[in-house]
């Protein structure tokens, strides 16, 4: 249960503790970053629609194609054909793309996708969520795709797909796959109470591909899922959000994953708490600086931030939504008063200023009365005292499109973090972080670092793995993970803001237990850290 | 007959307690708190006016907290309505499960709760509310009177919300026997989207195009369906055909006097504001869930509990008894009244 090394603790966050405590003094303004909308020009014309099936969903992948070291985009469709799109965008330009013929991931029925390297070839592939059989895409570099469910042993089911997660056990070169499903529409007095079970494709006995699917039950009609190392044991176990519209006696999940053994619920004995929300989205991030995450569930209404309250009682969790400014439980603008309804979450520092930002997608499940039909998406901006003030009107990306799958990725290399939103019905929104500047001039507001780590074996991009970033007396951490959001991820640089300090040292604690050393490295680039190596090496973009 | 009695009891008893409670009732002022889920919605205001003006003429202290639609805040709301010193607390509640350890706190302070409009399925939470399978069972028993036999239609709901599956129980309920012997033909069955009128009014259009126009009665299940299937059928000529509704909307009042609607089953939102009112004060002052006159037990929660429970009675509103509507305020009869022709309601003359 404890931790197995003694966790450095962020002199941030106890000061920012303190000031909460004090609450007297007013909190100093946090800059908020402009953003560019830049879809019109950006090449990305797509849009995420279909019937029901599709109300849910939306994802969008994300994830570096050809190994050009820039973000590439593959983009749920519903009902229509999922798109791969390249970036184009040149280093601190605008925002482009273009989208990939014959990519081999043209993929129709998809909810969303994950990128992770299953296969360990050093190549992303993609697991695909459908209304119907799931697929995995094999990467073969340059950008093209192949299917690989009858090579790998992934057994695609048949279920209404809508969420996933990936890690990788000890020892195990291939990764441990959960999928989430929805509502089992063929089963009786469909849709109320019938969720299907979701499953797990854990890896061959020989370690290559997978076993067949075994059943991850009760299902509760999963909307994300999130493999994460919740206590620090070393071990990452599987929270599930769930949808109460559908589910009858159910609730949130954890489920406790011992390598090898068979999966199993943690129970109010252990010290988990009901909690009965309309869980659309997971994102984990260490928020009060004591080395465990804290985990953002998205919902109607109030969104839940769930804080260990300590790693010696088990899973039991505390909601610090409330204290922290993060419920985001109705529109801030646009005169709607009722609930929002809220989907992808990312944590991301998106003004560069150290402290940790959210990205809230919001939008109506189609057109369900008691919430809000204009729900626009919250950028909800951390503040050293620790809360959390809304920044999205500021920012400029009030949108009253239906919004579901997002990412907050650094699209054009230029060290502040973009948005892509998918939007039911409506197109994809695509977003440039100018910083404190504007379109022609792009300023950043603060310092950052943009962090690969590579290993070798089967996980090679070292899911598990936690980045711990020493600047100024605060340490900043970072979980590896694949899963989580709404129906998408991404895969690639790990983005951390810096403020002003020009430098920081960087360590990782890698899969499997071994502390890296301290690093030094200089704000504002790009490094590759690899496990069997010494020292960060730096990338630097073909421009 | 066995609730019966105990209600006959419960309601001796309860004058009883009146008496002893009124004298411990100088020791702690009363003070009633009401913890709203989104007040902001407009219909609160009505509510919020008729539990004041019960507690005013009572002189008993309002106090309240709006929780915004934030199950979080509402927990935070009621906390510090029990810090103002709340002696007994009316709970709107956002999120029905999320409300619990509220609940439970208040319970543990000794503090009453009635659960106001929204189930909070606690045992120890007095639940009052309109009854609304009732509803859909007199939108039916209104249509059945007027039109016991032919071919009927059902205007649901959005498929999306619960509530519009109860309406449809009741209404099923009452006209079950009719279409087992073949009297009524059910010869259109929708859902509405979003309960739109518009959306109401295309699937009429369908129905009456798919039947060739053959349809006796609609059975609507709120005013906004009510007025889409009233304009599809105008636009056929059918105009007068029997068609029920909910709410109590000015326009529907105005379509049941011009004889185009039979029926709008209105819910009286004072009337509920102002049971709520006496309740807690009657809970503050010490009596029990049991002393509350009129209360029965209600279990069909969807966790089974057995909750004492008040479900008001809706009214139907028809043509021969509008100034029901009138006489209590709810609308000035001008508005009932616009443009009613020859066969003028009694209301109106």
């Amino acid at each position: 249960m404890s931790a197995r090394f003694p966790i450095e603790v962020s002199i941030g966050a106890f000061a920012g503790i303190l000031a909460l405590a004090a609450a007297a003094a007013p909190a100093p303004a946090v800059e908020i970053p402009r953003f560019v909308e830049e879809t019109a020009t950006s090449g990305v014309s797509h849009q995420y629609d279909g019937g029901w099936e599709f109300f849910v969903g939306g994802g969008v992948a994300v994830f570096d194609c050809n190994g050009d070291g820039r973000p590439d985009l593959y983009i749920a469709g519903g009902a229509g054909v999922s798109v791969l799109y390249r970036n184009e965008s040149a280093v601190g330009g605008a925002l482009r793309f273009a989208p990939v013929p014959d990519s081999g991931a043209e993929i129709s029925d998809a909810l969303g996708a994950y990128p992770l390297d299953v296969d360990g070839d050093a190549i992303a592939d993609l697991i695909v969520l459908r209304v119907g059989e799931n697929i995995a895409l094999r990467g073969l570099g340059g950008c093209r795709f192949e299917r690989a469910n009858e090579a790998w042993g992934f057994e695609g089911g048949a279920a209404w797909s809508t969420s996933f997660s990936a890690r990788w056990e000890q020892g195990r070169a291939w990764p441990t796959l959960a999928i989430g499903n929805y509502v089992d529409r063929e089963a009786a007095g469909s849709p109320w109470g019938t969720c299907s079970d979701n499953v797990l494709h854990r890896p061959a006995a020989n370690d290559s591909g997978f076993d067949r699917p075994s059943a991850l039950s009760p299902g509760y009609c999963s909307l994300s899922m999130l493999f994460s190392d919740w206590d620090r044991s070393g071990r990452a176990d599987l929270r599930v959000a769930n949808d109460r519209h559908y589910y009858r006696g159910g609730e949130e999940q954890l489920w406790r994953l011992p390598p090898g053994e068979p999966p199993e619920l943690y129970t109010r004995a252990d010290g988990w708490k009901k909690l009965v929300v309309w869980g659309m989205g997971l994102a984990g991030h260490d928020l009060t600086g004591d080395g465990y995450p804290e985990y953002v569930v998205t919902s109607m209404g109030d969104n839940k931030v769930q804080s260990l309250v300590s790693a010696f009682q088990g899973p039991a969790y505390e909601d610090i939504a409330l204290s922290r400014g993060l419920t985001a439980h109705r529109p801030f603008t646009g005169g709607d008063i009722q609930p929002s309804t809220g989907w992808h979450a990312e944590f991301q520092d998106v003004n560069n200023d150290g402290l940790i930002d959210l990205f809230i997608a919001k939008g109506n499940v189609e057109e369900m009365p008691e919430a809000a039909m204009r729900d626009p998406n919250n950028l909800l901006m951390g503040q050293p005292d620790g809360t959390f003030i809304e920044g999205a009107e500021q920012a400029g990306i009030i949108s009253y499109a239906r919004g579901r799958g997002a990412a907050l990725a650094d699209l054009n290399l230029d060290g502040m973090p973009d948005l892509v939103v998918v939007n039911r019905r409506d197109p994809v929104q695509l977003w440039r972080n100018a910083g404190r500047g504007d379109a022609a001039n792009p300023v950043p507001i603060g310092n950052w670092l943009a962090l690969r780590l590579r290993q070798s074996g089967g996980n090679r991009d070292a899911v598990g793995a936690w980045v711990e970033v020493k600047a100024g007396g605060r340490v900043q951490r970072r979980e590896i993970t694949v899963g989580g959001g709404h129906a998408g991820g991404t895969l690639g640089w790990v983005h951390l803001g810096l403020g002003s300090e020009a430098t920081a040292e960087v360590r990782v604690e890698w899969p499997g237990g071994r502390t890296g050393e301290w690093i030094p490295v200089q704000a504002n680039r790009f490094f590759v850290i690899e496990r069997e190596r010494n020292g960060a090496r730096r990338w630097v973009p073909v421009m | 007959m066995k609730s019966l009695t105990r209600i006959i009891a419960g309601a001796a008893v309860g004058l009883a307690m009146g008496v002893t409670a009124s004298a411990t009732a100088f020791a702690q002022e009363i003070i009633v708190g009401v913890s709203w889920a989104n007040f902001q919605e407009e219909r609160w205001k009505t509510d919020e006016a008729a539990m004041k003006s019960v507690l005013d003429k009572l002189g008993v202290k309002y106090i309240s907290a709006d929780a915004q639609s934030s199950s979080e805040k509402q927990l935070a709301d009621i906390e510090s309505l029990i810090t103002r010193g709340a002696t007994a607390l009316i709970v709107i509640a956002w999120d029905s499960e999320a409300i619990l350890p509220a609940v439970a706190r208040a319970s543990a302070e000794g503090i009453p709760v009635v659960g106001y409009d929204r189930l909070i399925e606690d045992p120890g939470v007095f639940y009052l509310t309109f009854d609304n399978v009732e509803v859909g069972r007199i939108q039916a028993r209104e249509i059945f009177k007027v039109q016991p036999k032919g071919n009927y239609v059902f205007i649901k709901g959005a498929a999306t919300d619960p509530n519009a599956d109860f309406l449809h129980a009741g209404q099923l309920e009452v006209l079950q026997a009719a279409i087992d012997s073949g009297d009524i033909k059910i010869v259109g069955d929708q859902y509405t989207d979003a309960w739109l009128p518009e959306n109401a009014q295309k699937n009429m259009e369908q129905i009456l195009t798919a039947t060739n126009n053959k349809v006796d009665a609609v059975v609507a299940s709120n005013d906004g369906t009510a007025g889409g299937v009233v304009a599809a059928l105008s636009a056929q000529g059918l105009e007068g055909l029997p068609v029920s509704g909910q709410d109590g909307d000015h326009a529907a009042l105005n379509r049941v006097a011009r004889g185009l609607q039979t029926v709008s089953v209105w819910k009286d939102a004072r009337a509920l504001g102002r049971a709520a009112a006496n309740i807690a004060v009657q809970l503050a002052k010490g009596a029990s869930l049991d002393d509350i006159e009129g209360s029965v037990i209600f279990s069909d929660g969807p966790k089974g509990a057995n909750m004492h429970s008040i479900l008001l009675k809706p009214v139907p509103i028809r043509h021969d008894n509008l100034d029901v509507v009138i006489d209590a305020k709810w609308v000035s009869r001008e508005v009932v009244c616009q443009g009613v022709g020859a066969n003028a309601p009694a209301a109106c003359k």
